[in-house]
């Protein structure tokens, strides 16, 4: 679902999109996950969960189709059933409920039309609270039965009609909830500003803190920022508990901060940032193992820190949220920890990399010469004697380096002024705009077509010999 | 001919005065020499001494400069009418020890009479079907004449497009690859009161007047930077050819013009730049930018190939070379272009240098791509050739050894080459002593531009202004130049000061 939202920015992100069938079991139980959640996440979740894992596919999809058959949203359902359909034909929830369907559709048009009746109504009373909660009740509605755009435009049209900052929370609260599920992230971010500069003391709301914290933090990290992202996780305030469910758990926050943070974040500043950080350990202790994953690695013990974060791999394969950037996260904290392991030597083995950091059998070779080259490690490596050596740093001879650069640089541009200024002195610089490039230089020609002629043509054509005639 | 040589001979005195002649006494000495000597006929000049040698044998070039020149001339423009008792052979070698002995001081006076003399030598050789052999003789006269080099010449000009014609590449190096800076055609400068004062600027002597050069069009000054640029392309010296082909790219071009020359520049220059340096090199600060623009349009196929030769595989560069070749071979850069996609690989294993300390040979070509033939090289005995040319040519810093039954094996020297501190003083020390003349002539362009009439016609307004109570400028600045002259020069914001 999420996957085929844009075009896979990086090659390993189309390679995931081949191997998105997970096999592995999750940690997870399927029903306690989804008890953290309310509202269409809910559903959207089930579904990917159930077109993501071989495991969980058949019970997760069952769910899915139970779920949507509580609500109004047709093409979620047949979304599901179709899907439960080719892996668990067998399942009575497979077959296609079409009494269902039919007459969900029914109520639907007959409601829409309701709403939209109403609407027309206040409008010509011109009432404006009417008309707000009007539109409030359509984007309602629509959001419901799952046409997300006309959901967003009504949503959007309720700001013509506000009359308190509450008002502009909730429109822009409304508005997230659709865009987040669009995955319009410009959105999201736009209307997180437009609450922060309405919002009050934080006493009014002590949830709206954590909410805008969330889900700024989840726009940045689509897009790839994970230092920021890791900051907004970081920020925020305990007390989120059920208030923002409709969008991420408490849980999530953890996973999320914690892993953004892991990836990008030095040592120092993962301890004081992320660990000594009271407001962010309420929810770090919602998700004990990256807890563990971080204090390993500000530990310097990074095999275990990435053991534990393989171990979850398949339960970040099946976020909805994490599953297009657990590659790259990974990738990022496999990196520093390579980095970090190296940094105390001046030359280690290629096998001792290989035990610390591969499973067995495999080799981290072209992994180092990747980094190598995108000089995130800066060493070199000896396939004969299999060994990574640093490079030696040599202040005296760069700066000697840099110097005679710095002087080459200034030799040569202060001879191009000096000529330059001297052609213009010398009234020979070119001049008049109507003869760009239409008054080619007849002599030009001629000299180019000097060089394809042969020299003892030229001895017959003297003409071409400019000067000395 | 006896009774004329003491006349000839009587300047510059011989044997030279204990203490030297003073510009004023060498400079109305030398005019009337010329003087008496234009007036003799050709005839006269011709005849032979008592003693039955040609006067050419008497007399020493070096010293005697000015009558040798005359008996020169008449002896060409004899040889020209086939006058009988004239060997060619023997004009020819006197012409050209005659090029490379002059004195440079007297010869500032000859001005028309040099060129002449280039002329007959260039057309002797054109006639002897050895145009090339007049290369040598006539790069010598230039570089006696103005041993600083920088200022062009119309003779500079036509003898790059001699070499380029007759593919005679290393001779010129000397003369091409001085760095130009003055042009000739500054106007509105004052003259300078006797040309023989030797510490002169050869703006002031080699000017149109004096016969020594003409006057330019802009094109001919750009084809003089692309010419020179593409001779030592021929000879594979990429960074002066750079630096040449930078010269026309940079031009000074006002409201938003740009020749085609200037573009032909860029193409080669765009492809000389993967061969130095492996990248799309970004254009200097100094190109106008109408003219960056104009380039990316007109030379789009070039950037192309550029940015797969940096960041593409093997294998589309050489697709991209093939695609274009009717491009390539109408800007005759059929050359370059194969020059570049031999390059790729070499490019290719230098990058290994920044990622491996040792690796073996059949490592490095299975890692690496030849973009001449889009696929791997062939056997391990191709790529340790490959890399041991490398290394011989000094491309590559690296050791190969190699053992009995076991594959070679390549030790990358990290860091480059090192230099030791006694060569790295000598360097920096070059390279001071290169900007402290750069700083002449910096004071040198400085002086002329506070020399120009225009200037001083506008400093005296100001002065005028000023006295009216206003603000002094204080803008001629030639006496204290400091290093930073180009914030100095340009900020000084002159028109701030009109009111």
């Amino acid at each position: 679902m999420s996957q085929s939202q844009g075009a896979p920015a990086s090659p390993t992100q189309s390679r995931n999109k081949k191997s998105l069938l997970v096999s592995d079991p999750p940690k997870f139980d399927l029903e306690s996950y989804l008890a953290n959640y309310k509202g269409r996440t809910r559903l959207e979740r089930l579904i990917l969960i159930g077109t993501c894992s071989s495991f969980l596919g058949v019970d997760a999809l069952k769910l899915a189709v139970k779920e949507a058959k509580k609500g109004k949203d047709v093409k979620r359902y047949l979304e599901a059933q179709s899907h439960l359909e080719t892996i668990g034909p067998q399942e009575r929830e497979a077959t296609r409920d079409r009494a269902w369907m039919d007459t969900t559709e029914k109520q639907n048009q007959a409601e829409t039309q309701r709403l939209e009746a109403e609407l027309k109504g206040y409008k010509n009373n011109l009432i404006k609270e009417s008309i707000r909660m009007g539109n409030e009740d359509l984007g309602n509605h629509y959001q419901a039965i799952g046409d997300l755009p006309r959901a967003f435009d009504s949503f959007s049209r309720m700001r013509q009609d506000v009359s308190m900052s509450k008002h502009i929370i909730d429109i822009s609260k409304h508005i997230i909830e659709v865009a987040i599920e669009q995955k319009n992230w410009v959105a999201v971010s736009s209307n997180v500003q437009k609450i922060k500069g309405v919002m009050g003391p934080p006493e009014e709301d002590p949830t709206l803190q954590p909410y805008l914290c969330a889900t700024d933090g989840l726009a940045l990290m689509d897009i790839g920022e994970y230092y920021n992202a890791a900051l907004r996780f970081l920020e925020t305030e305990a007390g989120m508990g059920t208030s923002s469910n409709t969008i991420v758990s408490p849980n999530d926050i953890a996973v999320y901060g914690g892993l953004c943070a892991l990836a990008t974040m030095e040592r120092n500043e993962l301890h004081t940032q992320v660990l000594e950080n009271s407001n962010f350990r309420t929810y770090l202790e919602l998700e004990p193992h990256i807890r563990r994953a971080i204090t390993f690695f500000v530990n310097s013990r990074y095999s275990a820190c990435l053991g534990i974060l393989e171990a979850y791999r398949t339960d970040y394969w099946l976020d909805i949220h994490l599953q297009k950037h657990i590659d790259d996260l990974y990738h990022l904290v496999r990196s520093k920890s390579i980095v970090q392991y190296f940094i105390p030597f001046s030359c280690v083995t290629l096998d001792s990399l290989n035990a610390a950091f591969m499973p067995a059998g495999k080799t981290i070779d072209k992994e180092l010469a990747m980094m190598i080259q995108r000089k995130d490690l800066e060493a070199r490596i000896d396939t004969q004697n299999r060994l990574l050596t640093s490079v030696p740093s040599t202040p005296r001879s760069a700066l000697q380096a840099n110097t005679l650069e710095t002087a080459k640089e200034y030799e040569r541009e202060a001879r191009r002024r000096i000529q330059q200024m001297n052609i213009v002195a010398a009234d020979l610089e070119i001049k008049g705009g109507k003869r760009a490039l239409a008054g080619i230089d007849d002599m030009f020609d001629d000299g180019r077509q000097l060089r394809s002629m042969k020299p003892q043509d030229q001895a017959r054509n003297p003409h071409h010999i400019g000067g000395f005639q | 001919m006896d009774n004329l040589l003491p006349n000839l001979l009587s300047f510059p005195p011989h044997p030279p005065p204990p203490n030297p002649m003073s510009d004023h006494a060498y400079d109305s000495g030398i005019r009337d020499q010329i003087d008496y000597v234009k007036k003799l006929s050709d005839s006269k000049l011709l005849q032979q001494t008592s003693g039955g040698e040609n006067v050419l044998d008497v007399i020493n070039p070096a010293l005697n400069t000015v009558p040798y020149t005359f008996i020169l001339l008449a002896n060409l423009s004899a040889l020209n009418k086939n006058a009988k008792g004239i060997d060619m052979e023997k004009i020819w070698g006197k012409s050209i020890t005659f090029l490379g002995t002059f004195d440079p001081r007297q010869m500032r006076y000859l001005g028309d009479q040099l060129s002449s003399i280039i002329d007959a030598v260039a057309s002797i050789a054109m006639s002897k079907r050895q145009p090339w052999a007049a290369i040598a003789p006539i790069r010598d006269a230039l570089l006696r004449l103005d041993p600083t080099g920088s200022m062009l010449t119309t003779t500079h000009l036509a003898l790059v497009k001699l070499a380029l014609d007759t593919r005679t590449y290393s001779p010129i190096v000397p003369v091409i690859e001085k760095f130009i800076l003055y042009f000739p055609g500054t106007s509105n400068q004052p003259k300078p009161k006797y040309i023989c004062d030797m510490n002169l600027n050869p703006t002031q002597f080699i000017t149109p007047a004096s016969g020594l050069t003409q006057k330019f069009k802009y094109q001919e000054v750009l084809e003089y930077f692309l010419y020179s640029g593409m001779v030592f392309i021929g000879l594979n010296k990429w960074e002066l050819a750079l630096q040449c082909l930078e010269n026309a790219v940079t031009y000074p071009a006002k409201e938003g013009s740009v020749s085609k020359i200037m573009a032909e520049a860029y193409k080669k220059w765009v492809l000389v730049g993967l061969l130095h340096e492996g990248r799309l090199l970004s254009l200097p600060r100094s190109t106008s930018s109408n003219a960056a623009k104009q380039y990316h349009t007109l030379a789009k196929p070039y950037e192309t190939l550029a940015q797969i030769f940096e960041s593409g595989t093997a294998s589309r560069l050489k697709a991209e070379a093939d695609q274009g070749v009717t491009v390539w071979r109408n800007d005759c850069n059929t050359g370059l272009v194969l020059h570049v996609l031999a390059a790729y690989q070499q490019f290719q294993i230098r990058n290994l240098a920044n990622i491996y300390s040792k690796i073996s040979i059949p490592e490095i070509v299975s890692q690496t791509m030849s973009a001449e033939t889009g696929s791997k090289l062939q056997s391990p005995q191709a790529g340790e050739a490959l890399v041991q040319g490398m290394i011989n040519r000094g491309e590559l810093h690296a050791t190969m050894s190699s053992s009995p039954g076991h594959p070679s094996i390549v030790t990358f020297a990290v860091g480059g080459p090192v230099l030791t501190e006694a060569d790295m003083q000598r360097v920096l020390g070059a390279a001071t002593e290169r900007i402290h003349t750069l700083t002449k002539e910096i004071k040198q362009t400085d002086r002329m531009l506070t020399h120009d009439k225009d200037y001083i016609k506008f400093i005296q307004k100001q002065k005028k202004n000023a006295k009216q109570g206003g603000l002094v400028d204080q803008g001629i600045s030639g006496a204290d130049m400091n290093m930073d002259w180009g914030d100095a020069v340009e900020d000084e914001d002159i028109m701030s000061n009109l009111y």
